[in-house]
């Protein structure tokens, strides 16, 4: 039975229990709503939400859970490889899994019995299904993948069981339960109120499964590649055949001089274009240019990435890096630099408005009233008062730039490099999390679980300078409220 | 300074500038030349970057075709005679390319134009791969076309749509293994002919995606569908969920650490880069829990997850927005807060809502690198089926379509990318149309 | 000074700093201010008084064209100081406003240490030659604002660290290190304390012997405490000017006599 139609089933029960805990309340009462304590769709709410509530909560959980035990039953039966780890076995015994589950829907049940006692005719089955397997089937990992589908399928039924049951019981429970003088009204509002908790959490959730899956696959990582290595070393090299050389070093060297370059284009443009708009555009400039600005923020990412491919990087390679001989590649820090500033411009100058609009108008008077001219007000008084507040823009705009993956991946280029010609391809963080990750991946090797150490470099860094931008903004804004 | 008996020592007249005044006067100009010149370079970004994507991608819509009168002779197509589809598919795509190549010849002689020196794989070099399975699969449709001559509108080679729209020259074709120029020189007689022309390009957006080969047989539809599918379940979820999240923090919940907490975290989540989503999605969806790669189900969960924060920033601010009184009437005549949310402060903050979802929705439907991770970049040429099981299926999205086809070697698929972006950009401008709509139409002041 | 005139109106014979003759000042279409004559006499502390949204703070900012500010504003008539049209076009608001130096009603000291605060208008006028100069001329003004003794060992703290009647003496010194000719002061106490205000409007009599002063309040109290001329705005009309005593003790139109014993405002 596929989720869906559990799913469908117990919310077609929960608004059957709806019509009949309305309707069991109503003639409890001989149908005169007044002696009910709560109105009659309280009651009907009662049975619907006792009914779909729990029952999805488990099956939720059960869809986390399984697999989970699943895989450690399993991994027991599985060979070790030379590392004592297996990992690489889990890797085939997924794939053999997944295969033989698109082979169900095109054999018929006795060939599928057949090909599993038979590894070596199984791949070439497997290969046919677009299940391409590396090297001979081990029949143990094999035994193993059939056990897991077994198990996997028992598990499912288990789960639709105990799912239906749950329904079952919270349904006859709230409508056993309804009387005139049940307070289902308070009993719905209890039940709503863990509902919205219950979804307030899933924020928390998200932020737990990102450091979880980070931690846990770095942790991963760090057991089959030395820490050291990868945190100092100043090449990156890696090889799918092993002894790969993955330092950090050329991968921070990159986003980081595209970040400064972009922040060096958006800073003052944007900044700029925030004061022009803030303290001397006329209404009529201002209804054009700020819904223009804003255009260029609502732009996605992959649509600068063409920009970078297709028009900047050519244009700077033919007008820039070839005339002054500094290289002759179109995609280079420069290009996904400058594209990438453009796309802050729109950032930063709306942070900045904001920030530039608390300065109180008072502190503007105050400098007019002395003689001082617009820009001399500007400069010399608003902003160093939105200082503060503009530093964390800043922040913000270059967590902004270390963590933007579509521009770099089409404009920056893919050669790992620590150099200073801003017209030479260099890669960045999230360039190679892309290319280590896309395409067939095989979880096991450091070539590919090195992503994931990258990752949690880039969520660190960002987030540190998230909360470093928004602690700042906080105290500016407190400062003027 | 002045002497401290006579502060007010005479100046010089109001109507004359000093020097001095008359230097700040020109800082001042120049800091306002800056501040318009910096609008000026934001402006001129936007048109530069708009023009390049319309200008390159504006010919994807129109693309080349051979109209050609073609036999369908029974013989080659339908030996048994029955006219049984299933008996006709035995005949392959190579069996309709001799009737093509048939056609092309005599429709060519029909013109009277000279072939001389070129070959007849040249010859058939003129017309997409793709035409033989195109007429094929018409008279799979319509199997008594069998026997009749047909006019069938069929593909011409990328080569020669690129001819027509100024990308291929006769000094590239020189060039390039795939044309050559006597072809081309053919193919501008056929056009004053009348046997090859430009016309609107539906299969552009309805058709699947084509092979590295085939750049004029590529389609959007299969990406539409897959970002339509997921914008469905970014909808489903990330909306109830959102407003359920935000009515429970703005509302209900005690300030406390913990909701400072979630507050603070939410804050985060809508900062954090989109590509480290995908890890999570590639880790927890796929790795952990199984599902398959490449499937909307995955995508649109992951973009929902980054969509929540959107949603939840915008609600709160809807709810924000709605006046205490309206609460306190609601409650002053004895209505629960329960109630009193969701009779009445609810309702009211719909269309700030509805307005912020739309938005957030405009935004996941541009995102592409987390999609990268999660396995969308995949060749896909079948359509998904319906939902549910479509969700399943493997797909890919338009975003992810566009970065797919730049990283193919063909400049043809520059031009299909420019067009999937304007396709893109198209749908994101109507997203927030009806948001702007919205906005203005319900927007209510206190 | 050799343009001097003589005030019909008065009896004393004092050097008029100000004339202001038919000002009207528009609003976009609202007619904030009717018609209004002054005389603003050097070393003599003028008030302007009347109930809120009577005009006096918008004909008080027009005086040193703060208005300019306002985009919707406009300013008809004619305002001289010292016989020289100040809203003629070659006329710099910038060097205007360095003659004629404002106080606010809140104190808005800016968030830079007390000793930029004062010198920031010397700085940005170019009026001292070094930096012993500077030193010298802040002192003076802060000093002059009776600050100087409370502040002169945390010069380089923040000015926005200190109280409000502190904040509102940081201002006035920051208004007159420019050495303007005129002060004009808005309210100056409206945000102050009882003693702040005590100390402020002995400040400003002292003041009186160096500048013009020309106070805005809603205190009429404070008008009688400090001024030598009052002027009552009413409606946008400048209902009556002269003697602050007889404005008080004798007022000539019944308008005057109402506000004052309390009838309107």
């Amino acid at each position: 039975m596929s989720l869906g139609l559990l799913t469908l089933i117990v919310l077609g029960l929960a608004a059957f229990g709806f019509l009949l805990g309305r309707g069991r309340a109503l003639s409890s009462v001989k149908g005169d709503p007044r002696a009910l304590h709560s109105l009659p769709a309280y009651y009907g709410w009662s049975v619907a939400l006792a009914t779909a509530v729990p029952a999805l909560l488990v099956l939720a959980a059960w869809l986390f859970v399984q697999p989970a035990l699943l895989q450690g039953q399993i991994a027991a039966q599985l060979p070790a490889d030379a590392a004592g780890s297996t990992d690489l076995a889990m890797a085939d015994l997924r794939r053999i899994a997944s295969g033989l589950d698109r082979l169900e829907g095109s054999l018929p049940a006795a060939d599928l019995a057949a090909l599993t006692q038979d590894p070596a005719a199984l791949r070439g089955q497997l290969a046919s299904a677009g299940v391409a397997l590396g090297a001979e089937i081990d029949p143990a990992v094999l035994k193993a993948a059939t056990d897991y589908r077994a198990a996997a399928t028992r598990g499912q039924g288990a789960m639709v069981l105990v799912v239906a049951l749950i329904a079952a019981a919270g349904f006859a429970i709230a409508l056993w339960r309804i009387r005139p003088d049940l307070r289902a009204r308070n009993l719905v509002e209890q039940l709503t109120t863990l509902v919205l908790i219950g979804c307030s959490l899933i924020a928390v959730a998200t932020t737990f499964g990102i450091v979880a899956s980070l931690v846990f696959e770095s942790v991963h990582f760090f057991r089959i590649y030395d820490f050291g290595k990868f945190f100092f070393s100043t090449t990156w090299n890696p090889k799918f055949g092993g002894g790969s050389d993955l330092g950090l070093w050329p991968l921070v060297w990159g986003t980081l001089y595209v970040s400064v370059i972009a922040l060096v284009v958006s800073v003052p443009i944007g900044l700029m274009a925030a004061i022009y708009l803030s303290e001397y555009a006329g209404r009529k400039v201002r209804s054009f240019a700020k819904p223009a600005i804003e255009i260029l923020a609502g732009i996605p990412t992959i649509v600068y990435g063409l920009f970078a491919l297709i028009t900047v990087g050519p244009f700077l390679r033919d007008w820039f890096a070839q005339p002054l001989g500094l290289g002759a590649s179109s995609s280079s820090v420069m290009t996904a630099g400058l594209v990438m500033g453009i796309m802050l411009i729109p950032f930063v100058s709306s942070l900045s408005d904001d920030i530039i609009n608390a300065v109180p108008q008072a502190m503007r008077d105050g400098s007019y009233g002395l003689g001082a001219t617009q820009s001399e007000t500007v400069k010399q008084v608003v902003l160093p008062a939105a200082l503060p507040g503009i530093v964390g823009a800043v922040l913000l705009a270059a967590s902004r730039a270390i963590g933007e993956t579509m521009i770099v991946v089409m404009g920056a280029g893919a050669a790992a490099k620590m150099s200073l010609n801003p017209f030479e391809a260099m890669t960045t963080v999230t360039v190679k999390i892309v290319s280590q990750l896309t395409g067939d991946t095989e979880f096991a090797s450091p070539e590919t679980l090195v992503a994931f150490a990258l990752g949690l470099t880039l969520f660190c860094f960002t987030l540190a300078l998230n909360v470093l931008a928004l602690v700042i903004v906080r105290k500016y804004r407190e400062q003027y409220e | 300074m002045t002497d401290a008996t006579h502060p007010i020592a005479a100046r010089g007249s109001l109507l004359v500038l000093d020097p001095r005044t008359k230097a700040r006067k020109a800082a001042e100009t120049r800091f306002r030349l800056y501040g318009a010149a910096a609008i000026a370079i934001s402006i001129l970004a936007l048109v530069v970057l708009l023009t390049s994507v319309l200008g390159n991608g504006l010919g994807a819509f129109r693309q080349t075709f051979v109209t050609l009168p073609i036999t369908l002779t029974e013989k080659t197509l339908d030996k048994s005679g029955t006219r049984d589809p299933e008996v006709m598919k035995k005949v392959t795509t190579i069996g309709y390319s001799k009737l093509i190549d048939t056609a092309l010849t005599e429709a060519l002689a029909a013109k009277g134009l000279s072939t001389e020196g070129l070959s007849k794989k040249e010859l058939s070099g003129l017309l997409s791969q793709e035409a033989a399975a195109t007429l094929r699969n018409q008279v799979l449709a319509d199997p008594t076309l069998v026997g009749q001559t047909v006019e069938v509108k069929l593909l011409a080679n990328g080569r020669v749509d690129g001819f027509f729209k100024g990308r291929v020259t006769l000094e590239s074709a020189a060039r390039d293994s795939n044309i050559s120029p006597a072809q081309l020189e053919l193919a501008q007689k056929m056009r004053e002919a009348g046997l090859i022309g430009l016309g609107f390009n539906m299969a552009f957006l309805t058709g699947a995606d084509a092979s590295e080969l085939r750049p004029e047989a590529a389609g959007l539809g299969v990406a539409i569908l897959g970002s339509a599918y997921m914008m469905l379940i970014v909808l489903v979820l990330s909306l109830p969920i959102g407003v359920a999240t935000s009515i429970y923090l703005e509302e209900m919940a005690p300030k406390n650490r913990w909701t400072d907490l979630i507050e603070v975290n939410i804050a985060n989540l809508a900062a954090v880069p989109s590509i480290v989503y995908g890890i999570l999605a590639l880790a927890l969806f796929i790795n952990f829990m199984g599902l398959p790669q490449s499937a909307p189900i995955v995508g649109g969960l992951v973009l929902t997850l980054m969509t929540l924060p959107t949603i939840i920033i915008a609600t709160r601010a809807a709810l924000k927005a709605v006046p205490p009184s309206i609460r306190d009437a609601a409650l002053g005549v004895g209505a629960s807060r329960n109630q009193a949310i969701f009779h009445h402060v609810l309702p009211l903050a719909m269309p700030g809502i509805l307005t912020g979802t739309i938005l957030g929705l405009a935004r996941a439907l541009g995102e592409s690198a987390p999609l990268l991770l999660i396995g969308m970049v995949a060749f896909v040429k079948d359509f998904p089926s319906a939902p549910p099981e479509g969700l399943m299926q493997p797909a890919t999205a338009l975003p992810v379509q566009v970065y797919q086809w730049t990283q193919r070697s063909d400049p043809a698929f520059v031009e299909r990318a420019s067009g999937a972006i304007i396709v893109l950009m198209v749908f994101l401008l109507i997203m927030n149309a009806v948001a702007i709509i919205l906005r203005r139409r319900f927007e209510r002041r206190w | 000074m050799n343009d001097m005139r003589i005030l019909e109106r008065d009896v004393e014979t004092q050097t008029a700093k100000m004339t202001a003759r038919g000002v009207q000042v528009y609003y976009g279409d609202n007619h904030a201010l009717k018609d209004v004559d002054i005389d603003i006499l050097q070393n003599t502390v003028t008030a302007f008084i009347g109930p809120s949204g009577c005009g006096k703070s918008t004909f008080l900012r027009c005086l040193n064209r703060m208005n300019d500010t306002v985009a919707s504003a406009r300013v008809l008539g004619q305002i001289l100081l010292e016989g020289e049209d100040i809203y003629d076009k070659r006329v710099d608001p910038v060097t205007l406003r360095a003659r004629v130096g404002m106080v606010f009603q809140k104190p808005n000291p800016f968030p830079k240490s007390i000793y930029d605060n004062v010198a920031y208008g010397p700085k940005i006028h170019g009026l001292t030659r070094s930096k012993a100069d500077l030193d010298e001329v802040v002192e003076t003004a802060l000093k002059k604002a009776a600050l100087w003794n409370e502040v002169k060992d945390r010069l380089s703290a923040p000015g926005t660290g200190l109280s409000g009647g502190q904040q509102q003496r940081l201002c006035i010194a920051r208004a007159i290190a420019t050495s303007p000719e005129v002060l004009l002061m808005d309210e100056p106490c409206s945000a102050l304390d009882p003693i702040a205000t005590a100390q402020v409007e002995e400040l400003i009599d002292e003041l009186r012997s160096q500048f013009s002063v020309v106070i805005v309040t809603h205190s009429m109290q404070q008008a009688a405490r400090v001024s030598q001329r009052t002027a009552f705005f009413h409606l946008g009309n400048l209902v009556e000017f002269g003697e602050t005593g007889q404005i008080f003790t004798n007022p000539r139109d019944p308008r005057t006599e109402s506000y004052i014993t309390g009838r309107i405002g």
